[in-house]
């Protein structure tokens, strides 16, 4: 006998989700499914008809977790749709700023599963483990990007200025302390992680990882011929949750992946392992990777050169720009098509956690239904996301038009 | 009290001689800025640098006293200085910001201390403001029509401007001009007629020239801060002072000035308020001091 186990909504997230867990008699899950009840903003409609610089302003309030990807993607989409290559000083300020996100992201994250993996005596360390390393990643994105969340100054072109030689310097030599305490950091969560009794192979699935970069992103990896969307309905098999799912399906390839630290280990760095454990593993050691590589975009940035490239012609060529950026959830895909009245006339965000959505479902299979949870937080969800909404009748709550309406 | 919460009323200029030479009055700006990033009680400061424009300031973080010295000067037209106060904790990386402000501009910084909307992490950077007595600002363009028009000198030929014993001066190489100072009315910003705040009340410490002989200021000491670091520079020879009651004309003059542009924009505010107009001061009927900075 079967029975349907529903956690509505799935905690200790961004965004609203419910995992839907069909169980037998033991309790294990026959059939997992997850999905996005987060209500439409409608942001890539607000954006659309308005000038390209409005993109990154509005965009990057898609979510106040990850500000800094969406905001890199959507002016990387600009850039592209535009023909702008920002200059050499302005690349490397974005992935400065993204690199510090990584660090500050996934010590968020550690904070949203402590409770599951940390030992009530250890809990305080934790936690100040994580607030020290956050304070100390968020004042990077606060100089370089202009503000920590909502970063201010990444601009179509590059960044809206370079820093100064003394903050390079305050930078560095913080940073540089910061390393001994990340390594720490990590050392903490990774032992954690293994001691938590997750039993072997939870998680683990067989779907492909997809990543366009180790750590910031690359726009030729992402191939729109390889891409296709779904709606849930087709995808769920499930009418009522097919209704209820507020994402559409997105598919590399023709089947789901997994996007996220994990995925760009595999991707990039040799990485093997599968499941829950693999997957904190391989965001405990990304915080490393970021912090490493921002300390190196330090050593070599010259303060004096210029990070953007003045004034630009907004006319555009009508060229569908591609914004491809690792987020700390995964790629993020930002698309952009500005006309030649310089107005943008088509805009659509693939983000994250929309790409883990189909992935997660099925990854709670073959186990206790009480692991779910566990199995979903490994993925770090973010669910402000691409959304699909229908159009009900108000009388009789018949569905009359099945349609998208994007993020 | 029309001088605002004080401490201390002395008479004081800087004893360099190249401060001294370029500075609007007593150099204590100048002297004050240098001394506190010197001794590192601030790494930088926002000043009113030269701009493309001759007397058009452009705000600029100083992080060196030289920098700080090409800022020297009054400037009769606003520098937005409380603007560039965010990049200079951001880009520039300064933990403790110095700056020189009008009271207007004294007024934000202060209510931006209170409510950091916008500007996390910056409001409590700020280590001292500096503040200037200020009757009123000119916008720009006013400044350059009454000196191009009005006393028929181009500005760029100006190489002083100075208000004093109730005329607008400027000084050329050649000679020196003035009009009334009621000449210039209509042409300050409208926000100036109903500030009640001559002597930048909320400032660590105000300075101007009111109240002291030429080439002397006249300094009102306010808070821990702004004292202690006025004492500091005193004692380390950097600024000489004299008692306010051993001055011509003396704090009396101040006060009167303070009184008077309190009274006249108080009436300005009443006025408008009579008429349904917002304005972000109170009706003096509403307040016990009716001079009150509120």
């Amino acid at each position: 006998m079967s029975e349907t186990k529903v956690i509505s909504p799935t905690s200790r997230q961004e965004g609203h989700a419910e995992l839907v867990m069909e169980v037998d008699d033991e309790g294990i899950v026959t059939k997992g499914r997850y999905l996005s009840i987060t209500p439409v903003r409608g942001l890539e409609k607000i954006v659309t008809g308005k000038a390209p610089e409005t993109a990154p302003v509005i965009c990057q309030r898609i979510c106040g977790v990850c500000p800094i990807p969406h905001t890199l993607a959507s002016v990387e989409a600009m850039d592209d749709s535009l023909g702008i290559e920002p200059p050499k000083a302005g690349k490397q300020l974005r992935e400065l700023t993204l690199m510090a996100h990584h660090v500050n992201s996934h010590a968020i994250h550690h904070f949203l599963v402590a409770p599951d993996i940390v030992p009530e005596d250890l809990m305080v360390t934790a936690i100040n483990s994580v607030s020290e390393i956050r304070k100390n990643a968020q004042y990077v994105v606060d100089m370089v990007a202009g503000e920590g969340i909502h970063p201010s100054d990444v601009r179509i072109g590059g960044m809206a200025s370079n820093i100064s030689e003394l903050a390079r310097k305050r930078l560095y030599t913080r940073l540089r302390a910061l390393q001994p305490k990340v390594d720490e950091h990590v050392e903490l969560i990774a032992g954690l992680v293994l001691d938590a009794d997750f039993p072997e192979g939870l998680g683990s699935h067989d779907q492909p990882t997809v990543a366009s970069d180790g750590l910031y992103g690359n726009r030729e990896f992402f191939d729109l011929d390889r891409f296709t969307e779904v709606m849930p309905e087709s995808w769920y098999k499930d009418p009522e949750i097919g209704k209820k799912a507020c994402s559409t399906i997105p598919l590399y390839d023709g089947v789901s992946v997994e996007v996220g630290p994990r995925a760009r280990a595999v991707e990039y760095r040799g990485f093997k392992e599968k499941g829950v454990v693999a997957q904190h593993i391989a965001r405990a050691l990304e915080m490393k990777s970021a912090l490493s590589r921002a300390i190196a975009i330090l050593d070599d940035l010259n303060t004096s050169a210029p990070a953007n490239v003045g004034n630009f012609d907004v006319r555009g060529t009508g060229k569908l720009g591609k914004g491809v950026i690792e987020g700390p959830r995964g790629m993020d895909v930002h698309m952009a098509q500005v006309g030649e009245n310089g107005k943008t006339e088509f805009y659509s965000a693939l983000v994250p956690t929309t790409w883990n959505i189909p992935t997660m479902g099925p990854a709670t299979e073959g186990f206790h239904h009480e692991y779910g949870p566990h199995v979903i937080r490994a993925y770090d969800p973010c669910l402000s996301c691409a959304t699909h909404v229908i159009v009900i009748d108000d009388d009789d709550r018949s569905i009359l038009k099945e349609d998208m309406v994007r993020l | 009290m029309v001088l605002g919460t004080y401490k201390e009323a002395l008479s004081a200029r800087s004893t360099d001689k190249q401060i001294q030479k370029i500075s609007q009055d007593g150099g204590i700006v100048t002297a004050l800025l240098s001394f506190a990033l010197d001794e590192k009680i601030i790494d930088g400061a926002v000043v009113a640098g030269p701009g493309e424009d001759m007397w058009k300031p452009v705000p600029k973080v100083a992080m060196t006293s030289d920098e700080i010295l090409a800022a020297a000067g009054t400037k009769y037209t606003l520098s937005p200085n409380v603007w560039t106060l965010k990049e200079a904790v951001r880009q520039y990386g300064l933990e403790k910001v110095g700056t020189v402000a009008i009271p207007c501009q004294t007024m934000g910084i202060r209510k931006m201390q209170s409510y950091p909307f916008g500007v996390r992490f910056v409001a409590d950077k700020i280590a001292l403001i500096v503040g200037i007595y200020c009757m009123e600002n000119f916008p720009f363009e006013s400044l350059r029509t009454f000196i191009s028009e009005k006393m028929g000198v181009s500005p760029e030929l100006v190489e002083k401007m100075d208000i004093g014993k109730g005329k607008f001066w400027v000084h050329t190489a050649d000679e020196t001009l003035s009009i009334p100072l009621k000449e210039t009315h209509g042409y300050e910003q409208n926000g100036c007629n109903v500030c009640l705040d001559y002597v930048a009340e909320l400032a660590d410490l105000s300075t101007g020239s009111v109240g002291s002989p030429d080439g002397w200021s006249t300094v009102l000491t306010r808070t821990d801060a702004g004292d202690s670091i006025f004492k500091q520079a005193v004692e380390a020879g950097l600024i000489e002072t004299k008692p306010m009651a051993d001055v011509k004309p003396g704090l009396g003059l101040l006060e009167k000035l303070a009184k008077e542009k309190k009274e006249k924009n108080q009436k300005t505010i009443d006025d408008r308020i009579a008429i349904g107009l917002p304005v972000p001061y109170k009706a003096s009927t509403e307040k016990e001091d009716p001079l009150a900075n509120y």
